[in-house]
């Protein structure tokens, strides 16, 4: 379906964004999961027409996005990380405006589009407010809304739970959940669970980079048997991590627990952890670091 | 604390865009009205550009308009806690409520008067700018500087500052303090505009905020000298102003500081419970979901997005505050330059549409530009500033549809300006009961030419907008843009062709409407709609989609070109700028010729050193004139076919004979009796004919002569506006020759010959210099002639020419007029062609005739009455009038001036013709204006001066003298002194900023202010110490002397000769009058009236007076005050409007003493006292002549008070 082929970005001040991307993704929800600053809006937006890549190409079934981005926008519905909306105008005006754009031009069947759209993501009852007074939530699912018109086969979705409440995410999970799975959906955060909730197929991209793809099963059986876990004293943090590959940590009731990553059982009052795509996550990208960390010091 | 606070805020200010950009404008405005020499404030003439009252001038003018930049740094000193919602944490500090809001208005005061000093200092650098002419720089002063930015720019910034600062911690908003700003600044400029009137100047000069009328005030009659050298001072006006505004000011501080509150609530949003949830629900179970839509793609979906963007873009423009504010702010500016149609002595003209139109573009123009610049940023970055972009950009709309939409929606809100400016204007013109609207005019004129050049300048704004990918980098490129629009020409570079959205001088006319301009104006607006088509397609392409990237990313968008369509439509649009520049070009340079100004400096300069060492040779003079004249109106074109008679009137013999045509006439033929052409050099049009045999003095020969003017397309500049299709107007200098080296083809403007490095001309011969007695000062190659001419125009028209009617004739489609002139006349005759209406009245066997445009007929009433009264007084007063015909003829407003030919008087329809006069004692301009042009029937073409200094004097002053003794007549002494008023208010201002310095009245250089506005004031006091009629048997015996002969012809001692003569007790007064540069200053400095025994009063006047003679550039010395000066008792102010003689109780002359005291005994009680109440000497301080009594004692009480 999306294939992206040896993408490579290079900001006008040398800043690398992205470093020979490839990935193939098939139909159904895609995950991307990322550190912030990893490079996912620049390789969400290079994929949304809205920057061209300094190499590498893009198609979507036949279409070459970066040569023809007109025909990928009529079949293109994207979410942005972060946007804001005119100072004026309700959710239904301007969803009715955006129809118009998006080749909605008959007035019955855009009355019935806007109408359902907003139905469906539960803001028809505060259709006619302004957007400027919209809550997070309401404005994310609003989000959705625009990008679901015209029905679209590519949906980009960047971070969209970023700053939501458990209440508004689980909401937002279950209106991503109803897409379908006819058509591409990419999902790209920082959140381990929004993909590990919703997402058949997913990459983790770090660094400008895909250190790891595949669907969360496979990997998160790759490193069964491979975690290790200890609670320990807070301030011997730093002394496990000179001797271990801590690859995260966190507190449970004021006390830290560590997972290593090791073939075999360190020791040392280590027990095995049953791995999830959490630490999958963090030992590939604890991986990375190391690996670049390494790099500069070859260097 | 307050001060640890107030540098914080410095600090803070200093690094904000608001002080960086402000103090850049200033810098750049300042610094290119110095470097430009077509932006002139406050210098020119002999006042330096960098002497202190041109620095006063442009930082005063500055400060006005720095009004819009306060609100930023006042609202923002106190507005940011706000804002950013820290005044939670702010005001929960120990700090104080004085040190806050004192400290922090200090430190943003501090901050803008640093953005203030880039104006002193933009013009500081720029007097150090290689162009600017050093001449016209005084020696750096720096305290100049620093006095006018300290003690004039500072406080007036300080008074405003506190007015908004005020404003901003009542409301709490920026908008409403800018909102305020705005109120001030339309307040200000309609309240000046509405308090113009000279009644007016001294309550503007006490309470303009800005003291900028103040300082105009003070220095209204301020000699270049003064203005060289003196700053305004502390004292009087300016004085009691400041002390006015400080009091308010303090006044505002302390109710700001009451107002705020450190407690005062933050507004809370309400939340509100939905009272309609369950009808919502309701509704929501019936919306059927799960239908996406489907997208129907095609021209019409476009059409369907560029119509909604358009809407939409209207729509945020029309509902956002900054539009509403300079839109309104514009309007009043309209309503004023449409309400105040000023045409001089205080008269307005009727609203005819062309002045209506006049008065949008210029009312309108600016806010339209303010418009375009602000709004093109504003509308191209509205997604991203609103980070809606990515959304937009994602979607499947053209690029196209969002950029032509946008420009769109920008060509509509500046339609909508134009539209109210029109409604607005037309409303006027029904209000003031006129009835010939032409609302197709002011759909063309107002609407369709006003509004294109703008959509082009729109076009490129975009351009640059999304080139530069910064809105501010946007909009500073077109300020520089609009900068050189105005400065490239002065540069030299004049080719319309690389202008963007040039265009071509397009006057307008009753007469001849927009003529042919308007095609060549066309041209070019076709030539850059192409280019900004182009330009379109680029911005486009070139638009940035999602995330800003560099130029040279988006650049591989212009592939695009390769599609069929924009490739197609590109070559369109490219074989379209270059088919219509190739006409442009074809006109400017190759059917005309390509002249700029330095070309044409160069070509006087060439034309100088050639052949000015022939200006002294003899030559023989004009004395017979046939002249055949064809005039085509419609094809352009003007045939000449004259048989002259030239006579040797010199005591030598003449063996060559050269002869200048103007260069527009091509010389068909042209033979000298007896003569072989040597030479003919067609650069200068300048033909050398060698005589076979010399002629001697006495002798005469025939010279015969065809010329030709036949205009082609257009030209830059300088299109010809006296050959055109109604309303022709062109005389004999421009298709007759000069014999001899034709002086006026040389450089006169003094500065640009020093450039040349040329000695400067002298203006007018010396009045000693005897050779040029027998010269005329309007041409030196003829005297008076014969004159007898047949003319011909299309049928439709009727040509009018100097001369009597002797018959006319239709041939071959054409109407032939034949006219024969029974008096001498001078070389100077015209030729009037135009669809005219007639007014005839005969009238004691003088025919009196107005051609004039059908429908501008308010004013003939007068005109005709005007030569009535004229003739019949000058024939008494003067000598009889030597035509038995006078005709009126009306010509198109290219040009605003009347002018005197021998029995006909051209009239231009901008100045009489329209005035409106009904108003309650208005002068009646008209009438003057007639009187004036008749009287110089006698004053130039009786008796003409001779080319020496003083020349004017004998001709302008005296038609001036003239016109007052009929205006006198008419409508009595009362208008007289308004008219004088008016008079006396242009001469002293015209003093003081003469180039070249004031002279005499008897050596005056053609210098108008002196020989129309002096010579106004002067002969009507000479007239009031003399009596009218020694004066007019002083110019009975000029005439007998002089009239209708040219050996010698009359200079100004002549007639003063004659004036000391008939009136030898008033040498000193006449010589005061004419041979030095004599100002008074005389005042009513007390006065007591005592009632007598009798019933009579006692009035004491305590008179100042002083007479000072004044130098050229006006160095003052005191002199005896030697002349009797009028005393005046009134019962009634003179100056009400129903003042009438029955109110002066006493009015007389007396010589005034050493103590100036002066003792009279009147009938009635006074309420006045005047010193020469009338204003009829010339005193830069006419307002304290007059003055109320002071103390009046009556009889009861003065004898128990005094014991008498």
């Amino acid at each position: 379906m999306l294939s992206i082929q040896n993408l490579t970005h290079t900001y006008p001040n040398g800043v690398q964004a992205l470093k020979n991307v490839t990935l193939d993704i098939p139909k159904g929800m895609f995950g991307l999961l990322g550190p912030n600053g990893a490079g996912k809006s620049s390789l969400m937006r290079t994929i949304a027409t809205l920057q061209q890549p300094t190499a590498g190409s893009i198609t979507f079934d036949d279409i070459d996005v970066l040569a023809d981005p007109d025909s990928i926008r009529r079949t293109l519905g994207y979410l942005p990380q972060d946007f804001g909306v005119y100072p004026r105008g309700s959710a239904y005006e301007l969803l009715d405006h955006l129809a118009i754009l998006k080749g909605i031009t008959n007035h019955k069947e855009r009355k019935e589009v806007v109408e359902g759209l907003l139905v469906q993501t539960n803001l028809f009852d505060a259709r006619k407010k302004k957007l400027s007074t919209y809550s997070g939530g309401m404005r994310q699912r609003f989000g959705i809304a625009q990008a679901l018109i015209g029905g679209p086969r590519l949906i980009i979705v960047d971070e969209p739970t970023a700053g939501l409440d458990p209440e508004e995410r689980n909401r937002f999970h279950n209106l991503l959940a109803e897409i379908g799975e006819e058509v591409v959906v990419i999902l790209s955060t920082h959140i381990v669970d929004d993909v590990a909730d919703l997402c058949p197929n997913m990459a983790i991209l770090a660094a400008g980079q895909i250190i790891k793809k595949g669907t969360p099963t496979e990997l998160v059986d790759e490193i069964k048997g491979q975690v290790w876990k200890k609670v320990i004293e807070r301030d011997q943090l730093d002394t496990y991590k000179e001797n271990h590959n801590v690859i995260s940590s966190h507190l449970t009731m004021g006390r830290t627990v560590i997972f290593v990553n090791a073939d075999a059982n360190p020791g040392d009052g280590f027990e095995a952890s049953e791995p999830t795509l959490e630490d999958v996550y963090f030992s590939a990208i604890a991986d990375s670091r190391n690996g670049s960390g390494a790099a500069d010091a070859a260097a | 604390m307050m001060l640890q606070i107030a540098a914080q805020e410095l600090r803070y200010m200093l690094k904000s865009p608001q002080t960086v950009v402000s103090f850049a404008i200033f810098f750049l405005l300042t610094f290119f009205a110095m470097i430009s020499p077509n932006v002139q404030i406050g210098g020119g003439g002999n006042v330096d550009v960098n002497s202190p009252f041109a620095i006063t001038m442009t930082l005063l003018t500055l400060n006005v308009f720095a009004v819009f930049v306060i609100p930023a740094f006042m609202a923002n000193a106190i507005l940011k806690d706000f804002d950013s919602k820290f005044d939670g944490i702010l005001f929960s500090t120990p700090v104080s409520k004085p040190d806050y809001l004192f400290g922090r208005f200090i430190g943003a005061f501090a901050a803008m008067s640093i953005a203030l000093a880039g104006a002193p200092l933009g013009m500081l650098i720029g007097t150090f700018w290689p162009n600017v002419d050093p001449e016209t720089l005084s020696p750096t002063n720096l305290g100049h500087y620093i006095y006018v930015y300290g003690a004039l720019v500072i406080p007036a910034s300080f008074i405003l500052s506190a007015i908004m600062y005020a404003i901003a911690i009542k409301t709490r908003s920026l908008m409403y303090t800018y909102i305020a700003a705005m109120g001030l600044l339309i307040l200000y400029i309609v309240t000046l505009n509405l308090l113009n009137g000279p009644e007016y100047r001294e309550l503007n000069a006490f309470l303009d905020p800005f003291a900028f009328t103040t300082f105009t005030e003070m220095t209204r009659y301020w000699t270049a000298v003064e203005r060289n050298t003196l700053l305004l001072p502390y004292e009087g006006y300016l004085l009691t102003n400041r002390l006015i505004w400080l009091g308010v000011t303090v006044a505002l501080g302390a109710l700001s500081y009451i107002m705020f509150s450190f407690r005062a609530a933050a507004k809370m949003p309400k939340e509100k419970k939905n009272p309609m949830k369950a009808v919502h629900e309701l509704l929501a179970s019936q919306v059927a979901v799960g239908n996406k839509g489907t997208p129907i793609w095609g021209s019409s979906t476009t059409f369907a997005q560029f119509w909604l963007r358009t809407r939409f873009e209207v729509k945020s423009v029309f509902t956002s505050l900054p539009f509403l504010i300079i839109v309104k702010f514009s309007f009043f500016l309209t309503i004023t330059a449409l309400i105040d149609r000023n045409v001089g002595y205080g008269l307005d003209a009727y609203p005819v549409t062309r002045l209506m139109i006049d008065a949008i573009r210029g009312g309108f123009g600016l806010a339209l530009v303010v418009l375009l610049i602000f709004y093109s940023a504003d509308i191209i970055w509205r997604e991203r500033v609103a980070k809606f972009n990515e959304i937009i950009d994602a979607l499947p709309t053209p690029n196209w549809v969002y950029v032509v939409s946008k420009l769109a929606a920008l060509g509509l809100v500046l339609l909508s300006v134009l539209v109210l400016g029109i409604v607005t204007s037309v409303t006027i013109q029904v209000l003031s009961g006129y009835d010939a609207l032409e609302i197709s005019l002011y759909l063309h004129r107002g609407l369709v030419h006003t509004l294109l050049p703008f959509l082009l300048v729109a076009v490129l704004s975009a351009f640059v907008q999304v080139l530069s990918n910064n809105r501010f980098v946007g909009m500073m490129i077109m300020v520089l843009y609009l900068i050189s629009t105005l400065v490239l020409q002065a540069l030299g570079f004049e080719h319309p062709l690389y202008r963007f959205a040039s265009d071509i001088d397009t006057p307008m006319s009753d007469m001849n409407g927009s003529g042919r301009f308007i095609e060549g104006d066309y041209w070019l607006i076709g030539y850059w709609a192409f280019v900004s088509g182009l330009l379109l397609m680029l911005t486009y392409m070139l638009w940035s989609r999602g995330t800003l990237q560099p130029l040279k990313f988006r650049l591989r968008n212009l592939r695009a070109f390769a599609q069929p369509l924009s490739g197609a439509a590109a070559a369109v649009l490219l074989m379209g700028a270059i088919g219509t520049g190739g006409f442009i070009y074809y006109n400017t340079n190759v059917l005309n010729e390509y002249v700029t100004i330095d070309d044409l400096e160069e070509l006087q300069v060439a034309y100088e050193k050639k052949y000015r060492q022939y200006a002294d040779l003899p030559m023989p003079r004009t004395t017979d004139i046939k002249v055949d004249v064809d005039i085509y109106p419609y094809r352009r074109r003007i045939e000449v076919r004259s048989n002259q008679v030239l006579e040797n009137k010199t005591d030598e013999a003449i063996s060559t004979v050269h002869m200048v045509f103007p260069p527009q006439a091509d010389v068909v033929d042209v033979t000298l009796e007896g003569a072989t052409r040597a030479t003919f050099d067609e650069r200068f049009n300048y033909h050398i004919f060698e005589l076979n045999t010399p002629m001697q003095p006495g002798e005469t020969r025939a010279l015969d002569y065809e010329t030709l003017i036949q205009q082609q397309g257009f030209s830059h500049e300088r299109n010809s506006v006296t050959l055109v299709r109604n309303g022709t107007f062109v005389n004999n200098s421009e298709f007759a020759p000069y014999i001899g080296f034709w002086p006026g083809g040389m450089m006169a403007d003094r500065n640009t010959r020093r450039e040349y490095g040329l000695e400067p001309l002298p203006r007018t011969p010396k009045l000693e210099d005897a050779s040029q007695y027998g010269n005329n000062y309007i041409r030196q190659d003829s005297d008076f002639v014969t004159f007898e001419t047949t003319v011909s125009t299309v049928e439709g028209q009727t040509v009018v020419a100097p001369g009597y009617l002797e018959r006319d004739w239709v041939e071959d489609g054409r109407h032939y007029f034949q006219y024969s002139m029974d008096a001498p006349i001078l070389n100077f005759y015209s030729y009037l062609s135009a669809e005219y209406q007639v007014i005839r009245e005969e009238w004691n066997d003088l025919l009196i005739e107005v051609f004039h445009h059908a429908p501008h007929t308010y004013n003939t009433g007068r005109m005709i009455q005007a030569v009535k009264d004229s003739i019949s007084y000058f024939n008494t007063a003067f000598s009889p009038y030597q035509h038995k015909q006078l005709r009126i003829l009306e010509f198109p407003a290219y040009r605003r001036f009347a002018q005197a030919f021998p029995n006909t008087v051209p009239y231009s329809e901008g100045i009489g013709f329209i005035a409106n006069v009904s108003g309650e004692g208005a002068i009646d301009m008209p009438y003057y204006v007639t009187a004036h042009e008749v009287a110089h029937q006698w004053w130039a073409h009786q008796v003409m001066a001779a080319n020496t200094q003083g020349g004017t004097m004998l001709v302008e002053t005296l038609a001036q003298y003239g016109a007052l003794l009929v205006m006198e007549k008419t409508y009595g002494k009362d208008q007289i002194r308004k008219f004088l008023k008016f008079e006396l208010d242009r001469y002293l201002v015209g003093r003081a900023t003469d180039p070249e310095g004031e002279l005499p009245l008897y050596r005056v250089e053609n210098q108008q202010y002196i020989h129309y506005r002096k010579g106004s004031v002067i002969m009507y006091a000479l007239k009031d110490y003399l009596g009218e009629d020694v004066v007019n048997r002083a110019l009975r015996r000029l005439i007998d002397l002089r009239a209708f002969q040219g050996k010698p012809y009359a200079i100004s001692t002549d007639f003063i000769a004659f004036l000391k003569e008939e009136a030898p007790a008033h040498t000193g007064l006449i010589e005061d009058f004419f041979e030095k540069i004599t100002l008074f200053n005389v005042t009513a400095a007390g006065s007591t009236v005592q009632q007598l025994a009798d019933g009579t009063y006692k009035v004491t006047i305590d008179a100042e007076v002083a007479k000072l003679y004044a130098d050229a550039e006006g160095n003052e010395t005191a002199a005896d005050f030697d002349i009797p000066v009028d005393i005046g008792v009134f019962s009634k102010n003179p100056e009400d409007e129903d003042f009438g003689a029955e109110h002066v109780l006493y009015l007389n002359k007396h010589m005034i003493t050493e103590d100036g005291s002066i003792e009279l005994i009147v009938d009635e009680a006074p309420t006045h006292v005047g010193v020469d109440p009338y204003n009829k000497l010339i005193d830069r301080n006419s307002n304290d002549n007059l003055r109320a009594v002071d103390t009046v004692e009556l009889m009861a009480e003065a004898g128990s008070a005094t014991g008498q």
